[in-house]
């Protein structure tokens, strides 16, 4: 967690009081809901339906949480896993019947390493920064990437692997 | 491959990890490997243009929530609702020539007829009971003034039964009861004045038949999106779930105070809808502002309600009334 407990807890209780807040626990966690609903989706328009559906849920029940000491995100995945099970459900994929489990302490430890990648990303130069996105997030190739961007293939091949050598760089910094 | 130079290995990488969701080749090269495993995370990068969007739906979501609950606001996109016993805050108004289908109605809903009385030149008016939903008819006697038909969700204990009454009543199937894949037993029925009536029995805990009332209007339109925003701004609703696909909404939901409305991507099919509210005055104007086109300023009735009757953007007439 990158907040203390009692900040969380804190901030809670003014989402509790005033929904306008909710936003500011939407921003710490919207990453690691991503992250773990993303990782079971299957495709990434699941995931973006889902991750919608527990915030817009968390947001309707946020009223009814209860601090116990547990991290909220820690709530948020219990919403993720239902939702995932009523999407499954609803998809007819029978064999994944149950909720999928919530994550143990070394998927929580991988999760927030993604997370942490995510954010490095947001940070990197502006032109790997796209590339990444181009690449990954609209699956294009290098060769649309490079039109996209008027620069040679071999430019845009050669800011790709600029990108993911800074991010293993600033990755083991912060890991 | 150790031939090549690492932009052209890694991009070779990636395109496998994008198309095939592997890049256990450059596991075996110790140059590549910690660079395709950092490519295998990135594969689940969220779109920021994503989470910005889901974060501003949320908030704008927080602010109806925040100037509905403190009354009428300066932001302007509010109403208090005022709803009549046994009512919701929306109503279908269902406008036909004659009372075919109040009987349609009884036949197929067992539905109970709650009130009838007239509308001084302009026929009668009716109010029935389905479930735990009303509905209000106007019969306006005369063959000339169209119809306008709704499209409406229902939730019945046993949609075959209720489908085959349907059809014994005079309804016409658009679909034959089948398990759907989003999560309920449902029939498609459209009767004699081309209201459709998409019948259903949920199936499983999970349906949205758990979260509905007997009956919720189901409004048609080719901007789901710009209309919730529409309705947001005019009656204060809130956007429940929108689920997207390519661009395409095919289902999404909105409350009104208590109501859900459900709105699918199609043709508009525009019908009308009796919204109470404590002041039609303030909720009329708010409407106009947010792109309505006005039929009737606000005025008392006989009835004794006061109603402001305005068009909405997708042809949807609403009665903005206060009841008496």
């Amino acid at each position: 967690m990158d907040v203390s407990t009692d900040e969380e807890r804190l901030l809670i209780e003014a989402a509790q009081a005033d929904p306008a807040r909710f936003v500011e626990l939407y921003d710490r966690n919207v990453d690691r809901v991503y992250a773990y609903v993303s990782r079971r989706a299957g495709s990434r328009s699941v995931a973006e339906d889902v991750t919608s559906e527990v915030f817009e849920q968390a947001l309707s029940n946020l009223g009814t949480f209860k601090w116990r000491g547990v991290p909220f995100v820690a709530w948020l995945y219990r919403i993720a896993s239902n939702a995932l099970a009523d999407h499954w459900k609803r998809e007819r994929r029978d064999s994944h019947d149950l909720p999928p489990d919530v994550p143990d302490e070394r998927e929580h430890q991988d999760l927030e390493r993604r997370v942490s990648l995510f954010q490095l990303v947001d940070r990197l130069p502006d032109a790997q920064r796209q590339v990444i996105q181009m690449r990954f997030v609209e699956d294009r190739t290098i060769r649309e990437v490079a039109a996209a961007l008027d620069r040679s293939e071999g430019a845009v091949k050669q800011l790709q692997l600029r990108a993911l050598e800074n991010l293993r760089k600033d990755a083991g910094h912060h890991g | 491959m150790a031939d090549q130079l690492l932009p052209d290995r890694l991009d070779e990488v990636i395109d496998a990890l994008v198309a095939r969701g592997d890049a256990s080749a450059a596991l075996r090269d110790p140059e590549l490997a910690p660079l395709a495993r950092m490519a295998a995370d990135l594969r689940h990068y969220p779109s920021r243009d994503f989470t910005a969007r889901l974060r501003a739906r949320l908030e704008r979501r927080t602010t109806m929530t925040t100037t509905m609950t403190s009354g009428p606001a300066e932001a302007g996109h509010s109403a208090d609702y005022a709803v009549r016993e046994g009512f919701t805050t929306v109503t279908p108004y269902i406008w036909v020539p004659d009372r075919g289908l109040a009987d349609f109605l009884v036949r197929t809903f067992d539905a109970i007829e709650t009130s009838v009385g007239e509308i001084p030149g302009h026929g009668i008016h009716r109010e029935l009971r389905i479930g735990d939903s009303m509905v209000m008819i106007g019969e306006s006697g005369r063959a000339e003034v169209p119809a306008r038909p709704v499209a409406l969700h229902v939730f019945v204990t046993n949609v075959d039964t209720t489908f085959a009454k349907a059809i014994a009543a005079g309804g016409m199937s658009l679909g034959e009861p089948a398990d759907r894949p989003y999560g309920e037993r449902a029939g498609f029925i459209k009767d004699a004045y081309g209201n459709h009536w998409y019948i259903a029995t949920p199936l499983g805990p999970e349906s949205l038949g758990h979260h509905l009332r007997s009956v919720t209007p189901y409004l048609h339109s080719h901007d789901v999106r710009g209309y919730i925003d529409f309705l947001a701004r005019a009656f204060g609703a809130v956007e429940e779930v929108v689920h997207e696909h390519g661009g395409v909404i095919p289902y999404a939901r909105a409350r009104i105070a208590d109501a859900a409305i459900e709105f699918g991507t199609a043709d508009p099919m525009p019908g009308a809808y009796f919204l109470y509210v404590v002041d039609p005055d303030s909720v009329y104007e708010q409407a106009l502002a947010a792109g309505a086109k006005s039929l009737s300023a606000p005025a008392d009735r006989p009835s004794g309600d006061r109603i402001g009757f305005i068009e909405d953007p997708v042809g949807n007439h609403w009665y903005i009334a206060r009841p008496a």
